[in-house]
């Protein structure tokens, strides 16, 4: 029998991290994906990562992918791709399916980090060809650099449905609305607000009533909820799509680890295996990483997998328990960091009105997707300065703060906490060289200038679009929710290597629209 | 594992529902009013619903539909989804055809 | 509702449900126990659903051709529901002379019992069934053999005696059984006590535990088989199909599905880890054994194995029996994965010993006390 250390059974962000952690401490480790590439979620994920440094922060998420694996082949673990594992069996062996061939290999550790599958939500017509996962679209996009299709309702505002929003039209589909049950966006505001100021609008308390069309949709029904769920008559709403996304949530791959004859659960986060604070299941030696376990983020999963993978370690001895606990501890810490804030595990489905300063939360990014004009001067970030500043639409607790290793004056503070807003400190002098704007993954920070000439002001924003815009381009800039406000004249694009493919567009506006201008369009673009 | 469940309990008739023809499983294009009546029929678990009607036995296994079935037999049991076990979990996770399944690569 | 019956049945399996039904239809109260949570959730759902006269034992053989003359044709309309029965014949493959010798000699006991079995050959066998492979060289052929699909048949039996007030109770599981006055008359779980006139006891191989309560044993042991499932394929041919070598045996369904069971060779020694799990190489095995005789099986996608655990007795045949020392008990079990073919036969008979009435068939030869030792 083929005979490892440890066997990973998945090779994305929680398996190759577990797999680096083990290979690390000496454990002769191999990896098995179904798919070609390795990288699971994370190479269709072109935005900056989250978190802090040790979360990988403003890093994009296929270069995350990039350095895993690096890591992991330099470190000579095995990875072995297009090979399905199609079973977990007594004794920790496993059946591969690898080309034309049934392999089985044992292991005298396991790891499964399989991650998850989209839910689907069945209305009329969810049948039809041009209903597709959400995570399928961005596939389509990053992988396979396919357009889904030319116009796209989207089902669900968590974290997913927004990003997906954004890549789509990033791609150059006309995203049609964002839709939820709910009566709130699910997902992180700054993603929300990225969508909103391209001009897309949310309809929250809305559901789809049927996808329209005979062999394909042709488009889409959707009406009013009340507080139940129940559709309210006469709220019913058509929109021409050929496209709807479904981004109703993940559910864990858990079948390996059921059929393995791990304890399971039903929990909100999905049918997960029981397991302890490092991933061990009830089976000694096989233990459980990632969405797998429990529906999260990448940069939770990378942590849980380094977990697993030290833990794995010190099960077959190759490390001491002191030694493993000094390192499980120190990740333990960085897992706790990301779960802070109002969108920890445990405020999952909570109505959350105060931030942790105390700040009532911006309804309108709840439920409209950007921040309304009368609700800016409460948050921290945004503060009125002389000559250059940055503005940092910041106001939900995310584990974030890029923002404030990214000024060199240090004009931003976050602090120990990374859920806390950034603060504006006052004491030092922005130089406006865009570094912040560049680093947050939210796009949430923009530099004003109120005295850029008698009469204008200046606004700088993060663009991520093809074609770029070039300096002396003019069109209209748009406010927070996508209306034409003014015109405006580009009078610098900044896109060096440092920004990682963000550019900075300043734009200048008159003055009057400097804290409403947020985007810019020039003549003939198509993301609306 | 192993909760007593009186299949005589009283669970109301079965009141038919204009979406009743919608289909859950795609695979094997089980409708939800099918599945719904399947309860009504007394099974009360997703496995006997599973071998009753098929639902999840298709080509992808039940990884589309599973969480829907569960959710409207947990309705129609009126019950918390949570309190419907998922029906287990089989070998192989990927349909394989018969010649690579046969195939096992000889130990060198 | 109150816990006593006229009769406790304790397993829901397809013997346990269609007695039942049996049992109900002539009246009788009845409660069904059964441990797991599901209805029929061993061997019954767990088999190639074979609905065989030809290569049973002897002693056998009335109640499957009995069951095959009078009531299988008919259970789809009596139950309600289409079990997928197909009395479309069995076929028993052989490739080599050895193999002919075999199924000469099954051929010649059977037709000794007085059931129609005929030796064919190969060209005669593709033309019941032109999708064999040319290495096949002859076969034994029993039209009157058929298949069913276990799992509806099993489900039907328990829909239908549900709808007649049959209290079924899942998650139930049996601990003892309790004899009061001289005569079985209690049923002990882990949740309650259930009392009723006769005890019918069809759990499968757990009987074995639960006998014992009352000072009883079957000789008999448990072996893990596994069962795999094809992607639909376009209908083909609905022949009940096996082997002299025993490699598979299976069919195709109703849904278009192959549906295969077999073994390793290592079923005696299989550990047992409590739940019906595959072995990482059964299937595979299976799978080689199929594609020798259906090389045209190849590319169907395998979607699914499983495995269940059947009762084998040691003489090879199932224990159906009053047990005279414990007055009010009746054992329905070891029936070595032969069980559901004669499975409609055995409730009826059951319903008959439960109420007093003659069985249809003899019985004698299914005693519990027929085990004697070997010298």
């Amino acid at each position: 029998m083929n005979r490892y250390d440890l066997i990973i059974i998945g090779a994305g962000p929680a398996g190759l991290s577990a797999a680096i952690s083990a290979a690390k401490n000496g454990l002769s480790v191999i990896v098995f994906d179904e798919n070609s590439k390795p990288g699971g979620q994370l190479f269709k994920q072109i935005h900056k990562f989250f978190g802090s440094k040790e979360h990988k922060a403003k890093i994009r998420g296929f270069r995350i992918g990039e350095e895993l694996l690096k890591e992991a082949e330099e470190l000579k673990v095995t990875v072995v791709l297009d090979a399905i594992v199609t079973g977990l069996y007594q004794d920790k062996e496993i059946s591969v399916k690898i080309g034309e061939e049934i392999c089985h290999y044992k292991g005298d550790a396991v790891i499964v980090a399989t991650g998850a599958t989209e839910n689907m939500v069945p209305f009329e017509g969810w049948t039809l060809p041009g209903v597709i996962g959400a995570g399928a679209s961005q596939t389509m996009m990053n992988l396979h650099h396919i357009k889904p299709g030319n116009r796209v309702l989207m089902l669900g505002t968590g974290n997913v449905g927004l990003v997906v929003s954004f890549q789509l039209l990033q791609a150059g589909c006309q995203v049609a609305a964002l839709v939820d049950a709910a009566p709130k966006i699910g997902g992180y505001g700054v993603h929300a607000a990225k969508v909103a100021r391209c001009g897309v609008p949310f309809y929250l308390s809305h559901t789809i009533i049927k996808a329209e069309g005979e062999d394909c949709v042709r488009g889409v029904v959707i009406g009013k909820v009340d507080s139940s769920f129940q559709l309210i008559p006469g709220t019913e709403k058509h929109f021409d799509v050929d496209t709807i996304c479904l981004a109703v949530g993940l559910s864990p791959m858990s079948q390996l680890l059921h059929m393995a004859g791990c304890k399971m659960q039903d929990t909100p986060l999905g049918y997960v295996p029981v397991i302890d604070e490092n991933g061990a299941t009830s089976v000694p030696g096989i233990y459980a990483a990632g969405d797998v376990s429990g529906i999260e983020e990448a940069s939770s999963a990378m942590i849980e997998g380094r977990i697993a993978g030290t833990k794995a370690a010190e099960y077959l001895g190759f490390l001491s328990e002191d030694a493993a606990k000094e390192i499980t501890a120190g990740l333990e810490l960085a897992l706790d960091r990301l779960r802070k804030g109002m969108f920890a595990p445990e405020n999952r489905g909570k109505k959350i009105t105060l931030t942790d300063e105390g700040i009532p939360v911006s309804d309108s990014l709840l439920t409209r997707g950007y921040l309304d004009e009368d609700e800016l001067d409460r948050f921290p970030g945004i503060a009125k300065g002389k000559g250059i500043h940055p503005v940092m639409e910041c106001t939900q607790n995310i584990p974030c703060n890029p923002c404030q290793d990214a000024c060199p004056r240090k004009c931003i503070k976050i602090g120990e906490n990374i859920t806390s807003l950034p603060i504006i400190d006052e004491e030092n002098s922005c130089s406006g060289c865009g570094m912040c704007v560049a680093s947050c993954s939210g796009q949430a920070i923009f530099l004003l200038n109120e005295d850029y000439e008698p009469g204008y002001a200046s606004v700088t924003l993060p663009y991520e679009f093809l074609p770029l815009p070039v300096k002396g381009d003019t069109g209209m800039a748009l406010d927070r929710s996508g209306k034409k406000v003014c015109q405006a004249e580009i009078i610098e694009v900044k896109t060096p290597k440092a920004f990682d493919h963000t550019s900075l567009l300043t734009m200048k506006v008159p003055l009057d629209m400097a804290m409403k201008a947020r985007f810019y369009k020039s003549r003939g673009c198509s993301h609306e | 594992m192993n909760k007593r469940n009186d299949r005589l309990a009283e669970i109301g008739p079965f009141i038919s529902q204009p979406d009743d023809d919608m289909i859950i499983c795609r695979c094997e294009e089980v409708t939800k009013g099918e599945i719904r009546k399947a309860v009504h029929d007394g099974m009360f678990t997703l496995t006997e619903i599973r071998r009753y009607l098929r639902t999840g036995m298709g080509l992808c296994q039940g990884q589309t539909c599973s969480k829907l079935v569960k959710s409207i037999v947990a309705k129609e049991l009126g019950l918390p989804p949570g309190d419907i076990e998922p029906a287990v979990s089989r070998a192989p996770m990927r349909p394989i055809e018969m010649k690579i399944l046969g195939n096992d690569r000889k130990e060198v | 509702m109150g816990n006593c019956a006229d009769v406790i049945i304790i397993g829901s399996g397809i013997i346990g449900n269609s007695t039942a039904y049996y049992l109900a239809k002539k009246g009788c109260s009845v409660i069904v126990l059964e441990k797991s949570d599901h209805i029929g959730g061993g061997g019954s759902s767990r088999n190639g659903g074979g609905v065989r006269q030809s290569g049973r034992d002897k002693r056998e053989l009335p109640l499957a051709m009995y069951g095959a003359a009078n009531l299988w044709p008919q259970l789809s309309d009596e139950l309600g529901m289409d079990v997928e029965y197909y009395q479309n014949g069995n076929l028993r493959l052989g490739k080599t002379e050895d193999h002919l010798k075999i199924l000469n000699g099954l051929t010649e006991r059977a037709n000794a019992q007085g059931l129609g079995v005929t030796m064919i050959n190969g060209n005669e066998a593709k033309d019941i069934c032109p999708y064999l492979s040319d290495e096949v060289i002859g076969a034994s052929w029993c039209p009157t053999d058929g298949h069913a699909n276990p799992m509806l048949a099993t489900l039907a039996y328990y829909r239908k005696a549900r709808q007649l007030g049959v209290r079924f109770i899942t998650g139930e599981a049996v601990t003892e059984i309790k004899k009061y006055k001289g005569k079985a008359r209690q049923v002990i779980t882990d949740s309650g006590v259930y009392e009723g006139e006769t005890i019918i006891l069809a759990a499968g191989y757990e009987s074995r535990k639960i006998a014992a309560s009352v000072g009883v044993d079957i000789p008999m042991t448990q072996a893990l088989l596994e069962v795999l499932v094809t992607e639909a394929q376009p209908p083909m041919f609905y022949q009940m199909l096996g082997t002299a070598m025993a490699d598979f045996y299976g069919h195709q369904s109703t849904h278009g599905s192959f549906v295969f069971g077999g073994s390793s060779g290592f079923e005696d020694f299989n550990k047992d880890n409590e739940t019906p799990v595959t072995n990482s190489q059964t299937a595979s095995c299976i799978c080689r054994g199929i594609m020798k005789y259906f090389p045209c099986l190849s590319d169907a996608k395998i979607v699914r194995t499983w495995a269940g655990f059947i009762d084998v007795c040691a003489d090879h045949v199932p224990v159906i029996s009053h047990v005279e020392e414990v007055p009010g008990l009746i054992l329905a079990c070891a029936f070595t994965g032969h069980g559901f073919g004669i499975s409609p036969t055995v409730g009826t008979i059951l319903s008959q010993m439960a109420t007093g009435e003659d069985p249809v068939l003899s019985i004698k030869d299914f005693r519990y006390d027929r085990f004697h030792t070997k010298i």
